[in-house]
């Protein structure tokens, strides 16, 4: 049978998120002819999901859904593969009343056991009441649900398929009402769910659409970014069907093998959206090769958004310069930031602007934390990247740790507030109170400046490393070393630094006893191996001696003391990345 | 007529050597990530190589469970369809 994509213009009036509710959005969309197309490693169409065969399929699943008996506002699991059963499962769960979340899938080498109990992790944090997983991942869910309280149904599309439709009407989901969960990082031990409502994430929709990419009629989308991140979720599932777009998708790890298949998608399909956090663009410039080149045209892509990861501007250059060729122009650049708990997105640069970089002197930077313009040819600088103005109806501040507004190109915590904020972390007031402030402000955990009324990020206060835009949270790595034998709990440190041309390595401290090379040796490998199984990164990892890591008077690990500490040991600053372990 | 895992191994030998970027020693039981010391850039280019060569696509549930060099080669035997 020959697919054919979806097209680009629709037959139906543009509304640009001007709805109440996700399910509202569909309905509306539904009554065009754009949808989701899915593209396999080859560049093949493999499947096509009109808005309206997703509107008729996602009701169905929503009656299949209520026959297992499952109750308004419970949590329903669902492993989020790049295919068209997870957007139907999801808007399944809006038109039951039901709250879904996703669940990453897991494309790291041996990872297994780690996979699993990251499942388990999300369905108990998660309260899932039941859980949906393709045939090819089933089986992990599987072997996570075993040893928690048993699940109301878990099962594949097709076992779901099988079942009953209800006839129970569908209530009206409410603007307040929770309309998803999402998990802020893959942590096995402490996930965080954020609680987003329908209206804060409509909301920030809104803004998006109209005001970040002026989305306009001819607007068509491509993306490989994972549904269960909040820039694939929100960005790329939810954002073109309230703007009623088609979009073109490819799965993450064919994008990660395959990068100019990406690129291909964006050119033969005339795509004009398109985002990526950094690394995904340095991927495809190490890949792309002349022949390729020839092949391309990406005149079309008119905004290539890029977040989710602090922005480097040589590897947009890099990749400006090897796509110049095949019409790539460096004015679609549209830098943005956000964070989960503002449902997706805070702010924005403007359009056909491309990348604006400030260049401060990295010492008045260090040490008094102001940003002093100065000349790029001068010799020690940093570079910032401007990420523009909030959100209409948004606010963003820069405060000192008391909380005091602080001056125009003075560094400090990044605040936000607007109606696009989550509802709070799911069953942990203590996280939430920690983060959302009096007076509704959102502590971002992000450092900062605002230089007329845009925003420049410098770093993170907060303790989650951001490797190839994930979120990884430092005591997660810290965890895994404590579990060794070696180790004793407290005794491991994990943070990230930066050389001199700003190439971030992630690195895990572990304080022991061994002193028998061998020994460390294993130690230092297996350590490599079970953070490379578990976050899909490589990390740089000292074995030092007892009470090297500094304390607090509490006897509380000081990340940003162990860092300083390790960055003067390794003589750091001058050093070049170091690939292998010390030690 | 199946490709024979011991020609596979020899294959994919080359490819090891040339994505480690050293004349590391290794044998069936070398663990990918511990003994070869391949980082998620190197796997990438490693899945890569391994598709082109032996004209296959290997499903990411399926690599959760390859650890060492023998995982790996008969996830390829299975995998490959007859020639």
């Amino acid at each position: 049978m020959n697919l054919e994509a979806t097209s680009t213009n629709n037959n139906k009036p543009q509304r640009l998120a001007d709805f109440e509710t996700l399910v509202e959005a569909l309905d509306y969309a539904a009554t065009g002819v754009t949808g989701c197309n899915f593209y396999d490693a080859r560049g093949k169409l493999q499947a096509v999901l009109p808005y309206s065969e997703l509107h008729v399929r996602a009701q169905k699943s929503a009656r299949r859904l209520l026959q297992l008996g499952l109750q308004r506002g419970d949590h329903v699991a669902l492993i989020a593969d790049t295919e068209p059963e997870f957007i139907v499962l999801f808007f399944a769960c809006r038109y039951a009343g039901l709250i879904p979340f996703a669940v990453p899938v897991s494309v790291n080498l041996g990872s297994h056991e780690v996979y699993v109990r990251q499942i388990r992790g999300l369905l108990d944090g998660g309260q899932a009441v039941a859980a949906l997983a393709s045939v090819d991942f089933i089986r992990f869910v599987e072997e996570a649900a075993e040893g928690l309280p048993p699940l109301k149904w878990l099962g594949t599309p097709e076992q779901l398929a099988n079942v009953a439709e209800s006839d129970i009407a569908f209530q009206p989901n409410q603007p307040d009402e929770p309309a998803y969960l999402q998990f802020t990082s893959g942590s096995t031990r402490f996930p965080q769910g954020v609680v987003i409502t329908e209206k804060a994430v409509m909301s920030n929709l809104q803004g998006i659409v109209r005001t970040g990419l002026e989305l306009r009629p001819g607007d068509r989308s491509a993306s490989w970014l994972p549904f269960y991140h909040d820039m694939g979720l929100v960005g790329f599932v939810l954002g073109p069907i309230v703007s009623q777009l088609s979009v073109d998708y490819l799965r993450t790890r064919d994008f990660a093998i395959r990068p100019i298949q990406w690129l291909r998608l964006i050119s033969r399909n005339r795509c004009s959206i398109a985002f990526s956090p950094p690394f995904g663009l340095a991927l495809c410039a190490r890949r792309v090769r002349s022949a390729d080149l020839e092949e391309l045209d990406l005149s079309s892509w008119r905004v290539a958004g890029i977040g989710a990861e602090m922005i480097r501007p040589d590897v947009l250059d890099n990749f400006a310069k090897a796509l110049a060729p095949a019409g790539f122009n460096p004015h679609a650049y549209l830098p943005c930031y956000g964070l989960a708990e503002a449902s997706l997105a805070v702010s924005f640069s403007r359009l056909d602007q491309g990348l604006d970089v400030m260049c401060v002197d990295a010492k008045a930077m260090a040490e008094r934390g102001v940003a002093v313009r100065v000349q790029a040819e001068s010799r020690k600088v940093n570079e910032f990247v401007n990420c523009g103005r909030a959100l209409p109806g948004h606010s963003i501040n820069i405060v000192d740790d008391n909380g005091i507004e602080l001056p125009d190109l003075r560094v400090g915590r990044v605040v936000m507030k607007g109606p696009s904020l989550m509802a709070g972390y799911l069953n942990n007031p203590q996280a939430t109170s920690e983060v959302l402030m009096p007076e509704g402000w959102l502590d971002t955990g992000d450092l900062g400046y605002v230089f007329e009324g845009d925003l420049y990020l410098t770093g993170r206060r907060k303790d989650i490393i951001i490797v190839n835009g994930r979120n990884i949270r430092a005591q997660d790595m810290e965890a895994l070393a404590e579990e060794q034998p070696e180790v004793r709990m407290g005794d491991a440190s994990a943070f990230e630094v930066a050389d001199s041309n700003g190439h971030q390595t992630v690195v895990l401290v572990v304080e022991c006893r061994i002193s028998d090379t061998t020994e460390r040796q294993s130690l230092i490998v297996r350590l490599q191996r079970l953070v490379y199984e578990s976050f899909g990164i490589h990390c740089l990892v000292e074995v030092a001696p007892l009470h090297t890591l500094p304390r607090t008077s509490s006897g509380k690990l000081s990340r940003a003391a162990a860092r300083e500490g390790f960055m003067e040991r390794a003589d750091w600053n001058q050093a070049t990345t170091a690939e292998a372990g010390l030690g | 007529m199946t490709v024979k895992y011991d020609e596979i191994l020899d294959r994919l030998g080359l490819h090891l050597q040339q994505v480690a970027g050293t004349k590391l020693e290794f044998d069936e039981d070398t663990n990918l990530i511990e003994g070869l010391g391949l980082d998620s850039y190197k796997v990438l280019d490693l899945m890569l190589e391994v598709e082109d060569e032996f004209d296959i696509s290997v499903p990411m549930n399926l690599l959760t469970d390859v650890h060492t060099v023998r995982d790996l080669a008969q996830l390829i035997e299975q995998l490959k369809p007859a020639q």
